[in-house]
């Protein structure tokens, strides 16, 4: 304990006192860290991970902290690095439909600024808009728009991440198509921080369709939902999102508790008066009972469930024509169960699943091709079960071992080093 | 050779001089032998050959058709051309989870009519679709016309099987997007084989659009076409395709192809834009305005699909084409943001008339990705040196601008010194950990994409002093 707070009062002179914070507003499952500070510079960021990496403490880099249960619980915790205070845009010409913005900067702000010129940027992952730009590239978690619009995978064009080492390393660029060198910056996506701090990043942006409207349309069974959610996507609709909901799930997100096919298209007047008559007539030759338009409300409220620290949420990826099956199986595992036809996606969530469920779960994807990763649940069980299942692990450790040695950053995150 | 015979077969290896020389180059310039070319039909085989390279301290390249316009397959030290051509079966097309599973020797095209049969398409489509392997265009995230709405290869690429430089077989990423974990799919895409040799890969399918318009604008001057492609971009539309042909271009095309495009235009825009048709007839109204503000003489639309395939075709044969009017000539690729494009066209059109060249440009305007073709001739003494320093100003334009030195055929062995220009020393180092983290040593590919490699040398214009185009090649 001596020798860490020796070595904390030699990082603390690094950046201007002003920088620090109180630890405990930073404890990550339970663990509150010995220091925290929050820099108001990429260059501040790259000089406190360096003299933290020098002093072997084991560093944290934080955004809006809305998912901080999403791999192996820490195996070490003892500085905290805030990145919200970089939340400046560096670049932005409309007309190019690009943009570079600090890590910092919410989803919610970098919405309203594109807003102004009727773009945005098609990442709508849970909780909320109240994700960092940082947080959503290093957690890769995808939404409802997955495969209907480009993904923040899609868009990234160039990052700049601060190095364990001090240095600042940039990768791609900011023009719309580039394969100069290798993509880092796709390396860092999903990384969870584990690579090194995202401090800048560039995107590709879209134009704001003119025109954005929402359908929720009731059925019998999800069996029926299905048959009609294959039918909509068979059509050429201008689809955003393309859903699947159990009764437990359409009350979740404030509709009447029975299976629901949730989508939204986007684009002019014209065009949804069309996407409407579509539905309908896909409505009535599926029999499900009928659709009415929908506002946002339901939409935020799956986004809100899909990021839930205080439940266990599962995500599993599992092939299109399997989406409604395992849905029925989380469900009949005692979970809240909601799917994405396109990205063959689907979410479940509970108080508390037991590990047995998981695991079954799990194997039932794999079966299928498929993956289950665990986005958020208490320390205990992501100690028992890996939060990501098998994958590519190899790698992943040589990579940790070429971009952080000392295994500085996230320490324990990925299973390496547990 | 006795090894690799026994493990592949005897008649899937090659190593008799005369049996090499067409696996000595690509699509573009600098060439060396390889000491065998071997012919694998299974993953396993791949990985036996690149244990044996591996045990007999060989130099490994990996090869699609051989399409590369920056010698990403160019055996430049020797060794094992593992050549995946005879890798070519679509193992799976399933069109309720829209995905394809296929071996990397499957041509691109080939792939385009196995999914079309069900509405379906698979989005990248390179100018070479009708030759290029779905394994190539992983290793260079090829582009395409269409990639301006749908993105590169590397955005429809899910999963892959790689035999890793050690001869480890791994899958990345997996059937569905988002895998958990570090994206090493999204860093294998693109890598110029030099991270591994692609087996098997999975790949997202797209649905045919209800309606599809293909326009042809008709300008004075590329300065205007230039400004017409911002103009339509600013305006909030993105066509799935925004091409530009100069005169040059056309005067190549047009006697050869008999497509349509009036030989006295300064160039033209080949615009498409799909969707339900409502959708469909509104972004065509914008764009014919936004081409009219900037001046089009004229905005064709074409009024059926074979007229349609006409106005592809020219842009498809376009580069062929420029093989009749020169010897020689010597394609670039660079990218400017948008914005830019007028600017950097102008001072292109200029360098090229100061230098003496007549200069072709066709190319992907609605991403700002630039392909002048720089015609020559090799016989008149001084003349290669005279374009490739040429190449270097206008990639050097297009740095400044903002852009990069490539934005679809990658940077191969051409463009290493390039790479300075855009990265600076700690990029490069970080880039070089990805190479040993992934454990390609000297020889998995060697002297590809970073420059000052170990054992590689530097100079890139003594590189490619002989670097020839030739007829043939595409963009």
């Amino acid at each position: 304990m001596t020798t860490t707070s020796t070595a904390i009062d030699a990082v603390r002179t690094v950046l201007p006192p002003d920088r620090a914070r109180a630890p405990e507003t930073y404890a990550i499952d339970g663990v509150t860290p010995a220091a925290a500070f929050r820099p108001e510079t990429r260059d501040e960021v790259a000089r406190l991970l360096a003299s933290c990496d020098a002093a072997t403490l084991a560093v944290t880099p934080l955004g809006a902290r809305t998912a901080t249960a999403l791999g192996r619980p820490l195996t070490a915790y003892d500085v905290a690095i805030d990145t919200t205070a970089l939340a400046r845009i560096i670049e932005y010409e409309p007309a190019d439909l690009t943009i570079t913005v600090e890590a910092g900067m919410t989803l919610a702000t970098l919405q309203q600024t594109l807003g102004a010129n009727s773009q945005f940027l098609p990442a709508d992952l849970p909780p909320s808009d109240a994700a960092t730009v940082g947080g959503l590239l290093a957690t890769a978690r995808p939404g409802a728009w997955r495969n209907h619009l480009p993904n923040q995978r899609d868009l990234i064009l160039g990052l700049t991440v601060a190095s364990p080492e001090g240095t600042l390393v940039h990768s791609g660029g900011k023009v719309v198509k580039n394969v100069s060198g290798y993509d880092l910056h796709r390396m860092h996506t999903g990384a969870l921080g584990a690579l090194g701090i995202i401090v800048e990043a560039t995107f590709k942006l879209a134009p704001r369709p003119p025109a954005i409207r929402s359908w929720a349309i009731q059925c019998n069974t999800l069996t029926q939902a299905a048959d009609l959610a294959f039918r909509l996507w068979n059509q050429s609709l201008p689809l955003r999102a393309l859903s699947l909901l159990t009764s437990e799930a359409s009350r979740v997100a404030s509709l009447t508790p029975a299976p629901h096919v949730l989508l939204e298209c986007g684009g002019y007047e014209a065009v949804l008066v069309r996407c409407e008559e579509i539905v309908r007539r896909e409505t009535v030759l599926a029999r499900a009972i009928g659709g009415e338009a929908i506002g946002n409300q339901p939409w935020d409220a799956l986004r809100l469930a899909a990021g839930d620290l205080t439940k266990t949420v599962l995500r599993l990826g599992i092939p299109s024509s399997r989406v409604a099956e395992t849905i029925e199986a989380a469900a009949a595992a005692g979970c809240t169960a909601w799917g994405h036809l396109a990205a063959g996606s689907v979410l479940a969530h509970g108080l508390h699943i037991e590990e047995p469920a998981i695991e079954s779960l799990r194997a039932l994807a794999q079966s299928h091709g498929g993956f289950l990763q665990i986005e958020s649940a208490p320390a205990p069980l992501r100690r028992t079960i890996d939060p990501f299942g098998a994958a590519e692990r190899d790698l992943v450790a040589s990579l940790k071992h070429q971009f952080d040695p000392r295994g500085t950053l996230n320490r324990g995150r990925w299973q390496e080093h547990a | 050779m006795t090894d690799l015979q026994a493990a592949l077969g005897e008649h899937n290896v090659l190593w008799a001089p005369e049996d090499l020389a067409g696996y000595e180059y690509d699509a573009t310039i600098e060439r060396h032998r390889p000491d065998a070319v071997v012919f694998p039909s299974t993953t396993d085989q791949v990985s036996a050959a690149v244990i044996l390279a591996n045990a007999h301290g060989v130099p490994i390249v990996p090869r699609g058709s051989g399409t590369g316009l920056a010698g990403g397959a160019v055996p430049i030290k020797g060794g094992v051309v593992i050549a995946l051509t005879k890798m070519n079966r679509i193992i799976e097309i399933n069109p309720r989870d829209r995905v394809a599973v296929l071996q990397p020797g499957v041509i691109n095209l080939a792939l385009q009519d196995a999914c079309a049969a069900h509405g379906l398409l698979y989005a990248p489509d390179p100018s070479s679709q009708r030759i290029c392997t779905i394994g190539g265009n992983i290793a260079t995230n090829s582009g395409g016309p269409h990639t301006l709405a749908h993105g590169s290869t590397v955005n429809h690429v899910l999963g892959l099987e790689v035999v890793l430089p050690d001869g480890r077989i791994t899958w990345l990423g997996g059937r569905q997007p988002d895998a958990p974990g570090i994206d090493l799919r999204g860093i294998f895409v693109g890598s110029e084989g030099t991270l591994g040799i692609v087996t098997q890969v999975c790949v997202r399918l797209m649905r045919n659009p209800e309606a599809v318009h293909t326009m042809l604008a008709i300008f004075e001057t590329v300065d205007a076409a230039s400004e017409a492609v911002s103009g339509i971009i600013r305006g909030g539309v993105i066509p799935v395709a925004l091409e530009m042909l100069d005169n040059e271009i056309i005067k190549a095309v047009e006697p050869r192809l008999h497509v349509g495009y009036p030989l006295d235009a300064g160039a033209v825009l080949l615009i498409e834009v799909e969707g339900l048709r409502e959708s469909v007839e509104a972004d065509a109204e914008r764009v014919v305005i936004a081409c009219r503000e900037m001046g089009a003489r004229e905005v064709r639309t074409a009024e059926s699909e074979a007229e349609r395939a006409r106005l592809w075709e020219g842009r498809k044969g376009g580069i062929g084409a420029i093989g009749a009017l020169s010897p020689n000539f010597y394609i670039l690729d660079g990218v400017v943001p948008r914005t830019q494009l007028p600017a950097v066209m102008s001072e292109v059109l200029r360098l090229s008339a100061e230098a003496g060249f007549r200069c072709a440009n066709i190319f992907h305007a609605g991403d700002g990705n630039l392909h002048p073709n720089i015609m020559f001739d090799e016989l008149v003494p001084g003349a290669t040196q005279r374009v490739l320093d040429l190449g270097g100003a206008i990639m050097r334009l297009c740095v400044d601008a903002g852009g990069s030195i490539t934005g679809e055929h990658g940077v191969g062995l051409e463009k290493r010194s390039y790479m300075e220009w855009i990265f600076s020393e700690h990029d490069l180092d970080a880039q070089h950990r990805v190479r040993a983290a992934w454990g390609t040593g000297d020889l998995f590919n060697p002297c590809k994409i970073l420059p000052n490699s170990h054992g590689c040398g530097q100079a890139h214009e003594a590189e490619i002093r002989h670097h020839l185009a030739t007829p043939g090649v595409y963009v």
